[in-house]
């Protein structure tokens, strides 16, 4: 076997024969011929490389003074291949038409869509609340199976076309990887352990709620799954996370199990990961959607906002599951009332997923 | 000697290892000189970028843990070896 006793026991347990084909999947190599081929491609555009190098160029100079408040200012990059930021190519920048790459086209929409969640809904003006322009770059890497924030921009790879398809194609990853952009911006969330799963659960709330927003889908008709479609059909599996039942996106025997837990009573301890950010975040995950479950309707009115409140309010950065949810009760509180019917569904989720108190008990307590 | 990689972490959490026995490769001489030559006590405690992989390398008595940023160079010569044996298993 090729896992180790390192390994923690509810982790992904992958046999041997299959992590070797995992192992070809996401390490294409190219032939040397077509590696010596494609250097020999990027040698002869050094006009390019220069360009790499500067900053992505604005489409309209204006002073910051002036500018206009909610307006989205996008610019999609494209790697061609290589692990080099921002990319090679300006592939697309704010109001150009759409591009004959479909990566290029869903990350530019995906930005749109993210902007518009967080300005129409929670008056946030991009990342930073004050106009960032919102950069991504696409076709990252070879093959490469992952998408992420870097501090300044999206990145999000082609997948290796057996296990993975491209990480554009879901909006939820798009929503996702910003929303790293906002904590970033906000709480800072140290991005470790039970504060590095809240970041995580915060991108998966926000990354979810972009799609439902942009869908009008309230929470009875959502899917409430992270990376819906980024699997091929050749693995067993609906996506790389469920909000609603954690521990259920798929069940693959090359991928093994979706290993996340639906309660304290499964966390999962753990020195891979971070510290296990993207197993425990299922914790948090189903709290946020058994609030949303109890209010009904749309998610990113009263939960989201409850949520969007607790980033966006002086959050500690190493906040724990249990601060966490006490955060999102005072939020709830703050915002709805002592014992509205919201702050009822906040402390009532927290309990249901092992955290927090008895309403008595926590009345008691405050 | 033996080397093992576990990679874990990405947006996606799903955590692959690969190991080779160094002993039962053609080229075990260079592997002992990469293995040997690594900064194992220099890696440094960098802040994790949301969503990137992190990398566990073990070698006893060797073990580091690096974010993928901090994988190049000969650690990143490492690990795409190891990959490598794997996938021509």
């Amino acid at each position: 076997m090729r896992h180790t006793q390192h390994s923690p026991t509810r982790c992904t347990i992958v046999p041997p024969y299959l992590l070797v084909r995992l192992a070809r999947l996401d390490d294409p190599r190219f032939g040397a011929a077509a590696e010596a081929a494609r250097r020999s491609l990027l040698r002869d555009v050094p006009l390019r490389e220069q360009r790499a190098d500067a900053p992505p160029p604005l489409p309209t100079l204006r002073a910051p003074s002036a500018r206009e408040r909610g307006r989205v200012d996008r610019a999609i990059w494209d790697a061609v291949g290589q692990e080099r930021l921002p990319g090679r190519l300006l592939a697309r920048s704010e109001g150009w038409p759409a591009t004959s790459d479909p990566a290029v086209n869903e990350a530019y929409d995906g930005l749109g869509q993210t902007h518009a969640l967080f300005w129409t809904r929670f008056g946030r003006d991009s990342i930073d609340d004050r106009g960032m322009p919102l950069a991504a770059t696409v076709h990252y890497g070879r093959k490469y199976d992952n998408a992420f924030w870097d501090g300044e921009r999206m990145v999000f790879g082609d997948g290796d076309g057996q296990v993975f398809n491209r990480f554009t194609l879901s909006l939820t990853v798009i929503g996702h990887e910003l929303t790293h952009g906002v904590t970033q911006h906000t709480a800072n969330l140290t991005y470790r352990g039970q504060s590095g799963a809240v970041n995580e659960s915060i991108s998966d709330v926000f990354g979810s709620l972009v799609e439902q927003h942009a869908a009008g889908q309230g929470t009875a008709e959502a899917s409430w799954l992270i990376g819906a479609g980024l699997f091929t059909d050749q693995v067993q599996g609906v996506a790389l996370r469920s909000m609603k039942a954690p521990g259920t996106a798929y069940n693959d025997d090359v991928l093994g199990r979706d290993p996340q837990p639906d309660s304290m009573a499964g966390y999962i301890d753990t020195d891979d990961d971070n510290g296990g950010v993207h197993l425990n975040s299922g914790i948090p995950n189903r709290a946020f959607y058994l609030v949303a479950e109890a209010l009904g309707g749309n998610a990113w009115e009263a939960p989201g906002q409850i949520w969007y409140d607790t980033l966006t309010g002086g959050l500690a950065r190493g906040v724990d599951f249990a601060g966490f949810a006490r955060e999102t009760e005072a939020a709830a509180a703050a915002r709805f009332g002592q014992d509205s019917r919201e702050h009822t569904a906040v402390v009532s989720a927290w309990h249901q997923v092992g955290l927090g108190q008895s309403r008595g008990a926590g009345a008691a307590a405050e | 000697m033996k080397v093992i990689v576990s990679r874990s972490g990405g947006i996606a959490g799903i955590r692959v290892t690969w190991e080779v026995q160094v002993d039962d490769q053609p080229d075990a001489p260079y592997w002992r000189e990469l293995l040997s030559a690594l900064p194992w006590d220099e890696a440094e405690d960098a802040a994790p970028p949301p969503d990137r992989y992190v990398y566990r390398i073990r070698c006893a008595p060797h073990e580091v843990v690096l974010p993928e940023p901090q994988v190049s160079g000969p650690w990143k010569d490492l690990v795409d070896r190891v990959r490598a044996v794997n996938e021509d298993r």
